[in-house]
């Protein structure tokens, strides 16, 4: 199984610490490999370290490739979670 | 961004003794007021302890990167620590931690936060960079190691 999709980085701060610490804990809870895109950088989804290093910030659009038998609602999760500025509120 | 550029010698600690997350924190805040003076170490701990209750900045592997936004600072302050044994900290991967890299960092620049934290991570993601953080024996043994990888 494979599912994709593109959202956009709506919170004002960006995929900052916590922000990235939120997406990793949610996407180890799925049977699926989880990447991240962004411009010409990739990072595992289950990395604190590598979502940083993305430094995608507002208004950025990140692709979200999740394989495995769990891809579709990994991709649903996460997808919602960004989509929901990672619970913040700005 | 170099990450020795963030920081100095008197801002990279090796092999600390502390036994909690509280302790290490007030040690890292006294370090902090140091060098910037304008701030109090308890306003530079209120908000290493509030950054904390959001949830704990102990990011697995052993790493924690405690930080505060504060207004008063005028530039992103990295210091450096690396604890003798591994301490407690809420980590997402349940593992204590024994790397610390605090920071303090101006309110309100988005970019230039995110620029920081990956400058750190991009560090920090290098398992050679973390094996000799982990062998300094002295401050300045730490401070180096920072300085050639950076």
């Amino acid at each position: 199984m494979r599912s994709e999709g593109t959202f956009l980085i709506r919170n004002k701060l960006g995929l900052h610490a916590r922000a990235a610490t939120v997406l990793a804990q949610l996407a180890v809870k799925f049977d699926a490999t989880i990447t991240l895109f962004q411009d010409e950088k990739q990072a595992a989804g289950d990395s604190v370290l590598a979502l940083m290093l993305l430094e995608s910030s507002q208004g950025k659009e990140v692709k979200v490739v999740c394989e495995g038998p769990d891809a579709e609602p990994a991709l649903n999760s996460i997808g919602e979670l960004i989509e929901q500025r990672f619970h913040e509120h700005e | 961004m170099k990450l020795s550029s963030l920081t100095s010698e008197d801002c990279s600690k090796a092999a600390v003794l502390f036994n909690s997350k509280k302790r290490i924190l007030e040690f890292i805040s006294q370090l902090a007021h140091e060098k910037l003076p304008h701030l109090t170490q308890q306003e530079i701990l209120n908000a290493l302890l509030n950054r904390e209750k959001l949830g704990s900045t102990g990011i697995g592997r052993g790493i924690a990167i405690p930080h505060g936004r504060m207004s008063g600072a005028q530039s992103p302050l990295a210091l450096i620590l690396v604890s003798e044994t591994p301490i407690s900290f809420d980590a997402i991967d349940n593992r204590p931690v024994d790397i610390f890299v605090a920071l303090i960092v101006p309110d309100g620049d988005c970019q230039l936060h995110l620029k920081t934290l990956a400058t750190i991570a991009d560090k920090l993601n290098d398992k050679e960079f973390c094996k000799q953080l982990r062998s300094a024996k002295t401050d300045h043994d730490l401070y180096q190691v920072i300085v050639e990888h950076s």
